[in-house]
């Protein structure tokens, strides 16, 4: 079977479940929206595969599928076209996949809950939006999925809307992607008016090319990395994500772990020819990308939520994600993309199947002894817990032992601090994982007597995602992705003194990931007291961490009310009460007054009226004068 | 002149409307009024020798007391109601 | 030449009383005043020549309109504030826009006043010629008028009636 529109049908096989689970799901039943919502993402993840062969057999030409015409303005056309490159596919295939399994996995988890058609018919919104963005070939397209992601984001995190928390976390999420998205605008009004084009194809060649576009590439690069900090949650933008896990944890696990804030890195990527000559932009990348990553890292230690300590470790690996961007080694920073998407979601996936066997408790002092009771999630949250830490030889491993070998080395921006400052978050990473694993399901339970009671391991719906997921988080590091994606994205060159640190310094990436294991396990083994004596010790700091640093707070003192005193002060009192509407009040005044004064003509006094007829008459006679 | 007389009269049949209070007074000054016009029509009709004027003449008589003879009732009538001849207390058609 | 020294007496006199009128308080010495200047007019249109409007002006004017006047003023002899206060509050603006008035007129009179051929037809104005041309020429006015006589009758009457049922 040949398709002649691949790309299109990928796109919009998701699309269609929207439709049908939207409009008919409520309607016909349960049954019929689990089959449509997860048998058409799957189709797609079939497809995406066919085109994947395709495009192995035709070598080094990209697959170009044209779907319409959006608008033809002047000289220039705006076509919705999707491309399949080496990158798209391997976005494509993560999108598709892991969006399957996690719509599998829903099934189990939203059985009992009555919105049942509207969330997966939401998750369908959000699939077909994350193609659009990753298959798009202009910008424009990759716009339109990146606001569609942004609006499903939105829809699903506020899915609850009853409790007004979560709505408001929702409306939190849009807001500030929105504020990021305005960068990533002006970065394409830029682009547009220096080259014509906003086909990212055509940009990448345009900057490849032997003579550079009038435009300042750095400046480009920096504006569409404002809106990749949006997205992608990085400082000062990434005040959003912990908030996020109101929603489901389904969602968490595909929006807020695999693919959505993943995007950001995507673009970054697809824009490589861009940022090759971006040296400016790139140096910021990595700043902000290692910063973020220290500075969640910290906070994620002092978490008490399962989700939130989850959050935080997203953005502290999006970090990553970025400093291997920011450096040059974009297919590294894919690669970690990738391997991220695999144990991320396993624990997101692992987090809610802890939470659907306690009844809804997400708090971790709450937690303890869990390994025995629910042995599957158990040993599938451990397996990527040690992914994500870094223990050879999982998929974690490789990734974050290249970003950390391409911070130090990397000719485009490595330093030694770059590394330094990584390799402090790898150990953190690893000790509040470490931490996370232990108080969730060792020790003695502190769980309430009738929460014990309940404990249950999760439907097949569930835990057979979850080991697939644990068994892709293990031996998904063995596909050298780097290697497969270099014809696109080449490798950056190393620093020749430097080569031969490459082994010392995996030595030490492992002994780190150890080291992280070690100390959770000293910490938070036991009975515990270590861990509060250590609180104790550091008590201020403890609270600031817990506290997140005080950012929200901060931003709503600097940025919050100054914005709602102004718009009460000077835009609705002054602005919109006294000068609008003190306008027409003074216009209806004017009129008022005017006809007041001119009543006054009509006192009732004959006299008075006799008066007047005689100026009057005395006027009409001087008039008539000056006529002769 | 004549003329300059009868526009004397004319005036002051004005002036006696507007300036005096008194109902009975101001209807007396509108005959002043009609006086003074007939005045002028007269001179004019013996000057040019044309008997249009008396005859404007005569029937302006006529309907000054036609008007006299509804005027002074309903005068009547009022100042029974209001019991004042204050033209000023007659200001009920305000505004 | 008595005739125009009578002319200008008799125009003097009307002037003269017509400025009594505005100044006397009491409504009863207005009302005489008044019949001065119209019995000095009469004596003005006599000695210009036309008899017949001199004859109507004493019967008509001073005979019944003055009389009813008198009545009516000794009908409601209310001394209320007017009799103390003569003048309205628009006493100045009212003198001074008359005087103005009488300057603008005769200014306009002047300028288009042609010219006098004072020869006075006089037997053109003799009762019976005058008479007939009027019956002749103007008898639609006439029969125009004497409509309007019978307007004012039924209005009196109506007024009347309101009157009366007003007052119960």
């Amino acid at each position: 079977m040949s398709l002649s529109h691949p790309l299109t049908l990928i796109v919009l096989l998701p699309l269609a479940g929207f439709l049908l689970n939207g409009l008919l799901g409520n309607r016909l039943g349960k049954t019929f929206v689990s089959a449509v919502g997860c048998g058409l993402p799957i189709l797609a993840f079939a497809v995406t595969v066919k085109c994947f062969l395709l495009l192995q057999a035709s070598g080094a030409a990209a697959l170009l599928d044209k779907a319409y015409t959006w608008a033809a303005i002047g000289g220039s056309s705006f076509e919705v076209s999707f491309y399949f490159d080496v990158l798209s596919a391997v976005m494509a295939l993560i999108v598709t996949g892991v969006g399957s399994l996690i719509h599998v996995y829903s099934i189990g988890y939203m059985k009992d809950d009555e919105s049942y058609a509207r969330y997966f018919a939401y998750l369908n919104l959000f699939l077909f939006f994350m193609l659009l963005l990753v298959l798009g070939r202009s910008l424009l397209v990759l716009f339109v999925g990146w606001e569609g992601v942004g609006l499903a984001s939105y829809l699903l995190i506020g899915f609850w809307f009853e409790d007004p928390i979560k709505a408001s976390a929702g409306k939190k999420a849009f807001i500030t992607n929105r504020i990021g998205d305005a960068g990533f605008l002006l970065g394409m009004f830029l682009l547009y008016q220096t080259l014509g084009t906003l086909d990212a194809d055509r940009i990448n060649a345009a900057f490849m090319g032997p003579a550079l576009p009038a435009v300042s590439a750095s400046l480009v690069g920096i504006l569409l990395f404002i809106g990749a900090c949006g997205k992608s949650a990085q400082i000062p933008l990434h005040v959003w994500l912990p908030d996020a896990m109101a929603g489901p944890t389904p969602v968490s696990a595909l929006i807020h772990a695999a693919t959505m804030v993943t995007a950001g890195v995507y673009m970054v990527s697809r824009m490589s020819g861009l940022y090759l000559h971006a040296p400016e932009a790139s140096a910021v990348i990595a700043a902000i990308g290692v910063m973020t990553a220290f500075f969640a890292a910290t906070i994620a230690i002092a978490q008490t939520d399962i989700k939130k300590v989850l959050a935080y470790s997203t953005i502290s690996q999006l970090g990553f994600m970025f400093v291997a961007a920011g450096v040059g080694a974009y297919s590294v920073a894919i690669f970690h993309l990738y391997t991220h998407a695999f144990f991320k979601a396993c624990l997101f996936l692992g987090a809610g199947s802890v939470i659907h066997a306690l009844g809804g408790e997400q708090d971790i002092r709450k937690m303890g002894g869990l390994a025995r009771r629910i042995p599957v999630t158990f040993a599938t949250f451990a397996i990527a817990t040690a992914a994500i830490a870094g223990i050879p030889p999982l998929a974690g491993f490789f990734s974050k032992d290249e970003i950390l070998w391409y911070a130090f080395a990397s000719e485009r921006g490595g330093s030694p601090l770059l590394f330094i400052v990584a390799a402090a978050t790898a150990l953190l990473t690893a000790f509040y994982m470490f931490r996370l694993l232990w108080l969730t399901f060792f020790g003695r339970s502190r769980m309430s007597a009738e929460v014990e009671h309940h404990v249950h391991e999760s439907p097949l719906s569930m835990t057979g995602v979850l080991v697939v997921l644990a068994v892709l988080s293990a031996i998904g590091g063995f596909l050298a992705l780097p290697h497969f994606l270099e014809p696109l994205l080449p490798l950056p060159p190393v620093v020749p003194p430097l080569e031969h640190f490459e082994t010392p310094l995996m030595a030490v990436s492992v002994a780190i990931a150890f080291a992280g294991l070690a100390g959770a396990a000293f910490v938070y083994g036991g009975d515990g007291g270590r861990a509060e004596a250590l609180r104790r010790r550091f008590a201020g700091l403890y609270r600031l961490l817990s506290a997140k640093y005080y950012v929200d707070e901060a931003y709503e003192a600097l940025i919050g009310r100054p914005l709602v005193w102004i718009s009460d002060r000077v835009f609705l009192r002054l602005g919109d009460q006294k000068i609008i509407d003190g306008t027409l009040h003074g216009f209806a005044a004017l009129a008022r007054r005017t006809a007041g004064g001119l009543t006054r003509v009509q006192n009732g006094s004959l006299q008075f009226y006799a008066l007047l007829l005689l100026i009057g008459i005395v006027a009409s006679l001087a008039w008539s004068f000056r006529h002769g | 002149m004549l003329i300059a007389t009868s526009v004397a009269l004319f005036a002051l049949g004005l002036a006696g409307v507007i300036v005096r209070r008194n109902v009975l007074v101001m209807l007396m000054c509108m005959e002043l009024m009609l006086n003074g016009v007939n005045l002028s029509l007269v001179t004019f009709a013996q000057q040019s020798a044309s008997a249009v004027g008396a005859v404007l003449v005569f029937l302006i008589f006529v309907v000054a007391a036609a008007e006299i003879a509804i005027a002074i009732p309903i005068v009547l009538l009022l100042v029974r109601r209001k019991d004042a001849l204050d033209l000023d207390l007659y200001a009920d058609l305000k505004g | 030449m008595i005739e125009t020294w009578l002319l200008w007496l008799f125009a003097a006199t009307a002037l003269v009383a017509a400025g009594l009128m505005l100044v006397l308080r009491h409504p009863m010495r207005v009302a005489l005043a008044l019949t001065a200047t119209m019995l000095s007019l009469a004596g003005v249109y006599a000695l210009l020549g036309v008899h017949v409007i001199a004859i109507f002006q004493v019967l008509i004017y001073v005979g019944a309109i003055m009389v009813f006047m008198i009545y009516a003023i000794m009908l409601l002899d209310v001394r209320d504030r007017s009799y103390t206060r003569r003048f309205s509050r628009l006493l100045a603006p009212g003198i001074a826009a008359a005087v103005v008035l009488v300057g603008v007129l005769v200014l306009a009179v002047w300028r288009a006043l042609p010219a006098p051929n004072g020869s006075g037809a006089g037997s053109l104005f003799a009762l019976q010629r005058f008479s007939v041309e009027f019956l002749n020429e103007y008898w639609l006015h006439f029969e125009l008028v004497s409509v309007l006589l019978v307007a004012a009758v039924v209005a009196a009457v109506a007024v009347l009636e309101t009157g009366r049922r007003n007052r119960g």
